[in-house]
């Protein structure tokens, strides 16, 4: 066949096959093409936008400043994203201080340890993220006013927002884009702040306090207690914190060549645990929100078939880490049940946060407070060569005592006063940090 | 084959471009009779509903196209659970299909456990998981049974984060509540006095609630609840959840003003006041 008949046939055969390329506008079809594979809420865009409405004075920012001391790592896409390190404002999460409390009391714990500077406050609120992605009781300017409220506290006193739960941490990416590419949200939602007497403020970035300690994480395993190595970590990476507006969620080519989420993988990894990997590892943990409560058959299912299971059966791991408080939850709640089946898994479950303390020394009982976890935490701690007895035995004295009254409870940092459990006060800062 | 004078005449959305269908964009309602599949008397309901979240500013930024191509049902946890999947709900929403929507708002739309692992997932970058949340939200506003059903067994959370500003109270963790968390759930709820005790900051010492937040606010949270209009959905589903709400909030916001008003005088003596106002 000559190279002209060739050419023919090919002519023909593409006519055949799209005989609608002569009249379509080509143009327009890249035009669709590029809208479909692009995002309005890319982050670039998100940024760019933020400032443009600082200098018009439609919004604040809270800026990161060096006394904060951030430290500067890669996002999703390779954006830099800057996690302050320390003056940081605990935005708690309202599942982790009700059901699993040693989660926050091990951040703070660390902190005093790491010398890290922080205000903890009853002026927040819950993100109501939970309410809302369970129910659908609520509406956008309310999820607005919510975040932004929160935002205000921290910004008046000066310290950064650091966000202790993986749900409000997504929740309130996604909020904060919505505030900053709609101008009606905007509209609606002013005249609420100000009857507040608070304006529209938006943090320069929303931080995990797990971003905050993979960043912190070899300098706090310099403080480590007890050697890890023989200890193999299958890790879950909670849906919210890198699945929900995924673009800022950080990475570093160290973890898994930049193909996982940087924490809290990396943390483990710092502290000198070994990873295992499993098949399901970018599975939900099952938590589902309103399914842990009510719809727990597929909450425990799921979590022990898809979650549990193939963490023991083929990473054989010690203990499952994960960051956030449905994860930790459901994880944790939904092996003892699978005895019905004769499924026997009892696969420890603790947060990063938990890990990284109880690995530095802290009390597993005062501190990572383990007695609200249902797994063998306990198993894991032997392992690693913790005293779990002599802290046990010193723990239930403690109960004792305090049942008793013979004994006053301890604490972490000075209590409140008293009006602040009533006022938002503008004094407070100076109250809580004496001359600092 | 595709039919060549229909794709020579896109239609003005851009979201169209769909080699899988003869018909591109959504069907007219001669060929598809949507409406005739839906009860006579549930037919200005549902498309009211399918208007007005097609109005949502959120809508079109959401959906972006689709390629039919299965990946968000693909990873979805709850498809793997229940006869449910995000797929058929972004075709239902790209045909305009409102019997179809009706239907998955009444049946399938709480399945979703909200993992977002769709919303990652998709090559067009629909908002999967957002669009679900606004069939939700548009489900509690418009007040339809499924809604009720959902929020009936959720009503003290809602009540407790509405009025206290935080979503968990420690006890609700009672053993027949909970009987599937085992033997720690007892210890638990047995030692819940003496085990909040034991944490070492104040704020979280409570059994009612998560953390110990101020007065003000409680008071805080309710104004944005209320002047965001969420409470108008709530009086449509729960009346008596609401007017339980109004009514502790103006009582608060009473005892707040009250407050206030003594410290700016300089009145206020700390000693007065007792130790927590939720016992007040
Ligand atoms: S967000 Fe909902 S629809 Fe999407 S993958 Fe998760 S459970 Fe499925
Ligand atoms: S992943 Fe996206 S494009 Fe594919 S079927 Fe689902 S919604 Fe459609």
């Amino acid at each position: 066949m000559s190279v002209q008949s060739v050419e023919k046939k090919l002519e023909e055969e593409i006519k055949s096959e799209f005989p609608y390329a002569d009249n379509v506008d080509w143009n327009e079809v890249y035009q669709r093409i590029i809208y479909r594979y692009s995002t309005p809420h890319g982050l670039q865009h998100v940024k760019e936008e933020l400032y443009k409405l600082e200098d018009e004075g439609e919004i604040i920012v809270h800026h990161i400043k060096p006394e904060n001391n951030p430290v500067e790592v890669q996002t999703l896409n390779g954006f830099p994203k800057k996690i302050p390190t320390t003056k940081l404002w605990h935005h708690k999460s309202c599942g982790q201080c009700g059901h699993i409390p040693g989660y926050p009391t091990s951040v703070f714990w660390m902190m005093n340890k790491l010398e890290v500077d922080y205000l903890d406050e009853p002026h927040q609120t819950s993100c109501t993220g939970w309410n809302y992605h369970a129910s659908g009781a609520s509406n956008p300017v309310a999820l607005a006013g919510v975040f932004v409220r929160n935002m205000w506290r921290a910004y008046e006193t000066g310290y950064y927002p650091l966000i202790h739960c993986g749900t409000s941490f997504g929740h309130y990416k996604e909020v904060r884009n919505m505030i900053i590419l709609h101008k009606e949200i905007r509209e609606k939602l002013r005249p609420i702040m100000r009857k507040l007497g608070m304006d529209i403020v938006i943090p320069e970035e929303i931080v995990h306090y797990s971003e905050w300690l993979f960043v912190m994480s070899k300098k706090a395993a310099q403080q480590k207690k007890y050697d890890l190595s023989n200890i193999k970590a299958a890790v879950h990476t909670p849906c919210h914190v890198y699945k929900l507006v995924p673009e800022d969620t950080i990475y570093d080519p160290a973890v898994y060549q930049g193909r996982r989420p940087a924490a809290p993988t990396g943390t483990v990894m710092n502290f000198g645990a070994k990873i295992v990997d499993y098949s399901t590892w970018w599975d939900c943990c099952g938590f589902g929100f309103r399914h842990i409560l009510t719809e727990r058959e597929f909450s425990r299912s799921f979590a022990l078939f898809k979650k549990v299971i193939p963490a023991v059966e083929e990473g054989h791991a010690d203990v499952f880490v994960t960051s956030d408080t449905g994860c930790v939850t459901t994880l944790d709640k939904s092996q003892w049940v699978g005895k019905a089946h004769g499924l026997n898994y009892n696969l420890p479950v603790l947060s990063d946060a938990q890990f990284a303390a109880i690995a530095m020394g802290a009390d597993p009982y005062l501190i990572a407070q383990i007695h609200w976890h249902a797994t063998d935490v306990e198993g894991f701690l032997r392992k690693i060569g913790v005293p779990v007895d002599d802290y046990k035995e010193k723990f239930l004295q403690y109960l004792q005592d305090l049942r008793e009254g013979k004994a006053e409870p301890q604490y972490l940092y000075p209590k409140h006063r008293k009006i602040d459990f009533y006022l938002a006060l503008p004094d407070r800062v100076k109250w809580y940090k004496g001359n600092k | 084959m595709v039919n060549k004078a229909l794709l020579s005449t896109l239609p003005d959305d851009p979201r169209y471009l769909d080699a899988s269908y003869n018909v591109q964009g959504p069907l007219p309602e001669e060929d598809r009779n949507l409406l005739s599949n839906l009860k006579p008397e549930e037919r200005e309901l549902a498309k009211q509903f399918w208007e007005a979240v097609k109005s949502d500013f959120r809508f079109n930024e959401y959906l972006r196209g689709c390629l039919n191509c299965g990946v968000c049902t693909s990873g979805c946890p709850a498809a793997k659970f229940y006869d449910f999947g995000p797929r058929e709900m972004i075709q239902y929403m790209m045909r305009n299909e409102v019997d179809k929507i009706w239907e998955f708002v009444n049946k399938k739309v709480w399945a979703c456990v909200q993992c977002y692992t769709c919303s990652m997932r998709c090559p067009f970058n629909n908002e999967i998981a957002g669009l679900i949340m606004l069939l939700r939200e548009y489900a509690v506003k418009f007040a339809l049974p499924s809604a009720k059903e959902v929020l009936a067994p959720y009503r003290r959370v809602l009540l407790t984060v509405i009025t206290m500003g935080n979503q968990v109270t420690p006890d609700m963790i009672q053993p027949d509540a909970f009987p599937d968390w085992g033997p720690q759930a007892v210890e638990e709820s047995k030692n819940m006095d003496v085990y909040r005790k034991a944490i070492p900051v104040d704020l979280l010492q409570r059994t009612d609630i998560g953390w110990h937040s101020s007065l003000q606010t409680a008071v805080e949270i309710m104004t944005i609840f209320i002047e965001s209009g969420v409470l108008d959905s709530i009086k449509k589903i729960d009346k008596d959840l609401y007017d339980m709400i109004m009514d502790i909030y103006e009582e608060r916001k009473q005892t707040l003003e009250e407050i206030k008003e003594k410290w700016k005088k300089g009145e206020l003596k700390e000693e007065d006041l007792p130790d927590s106002w939720l016992e007040l």
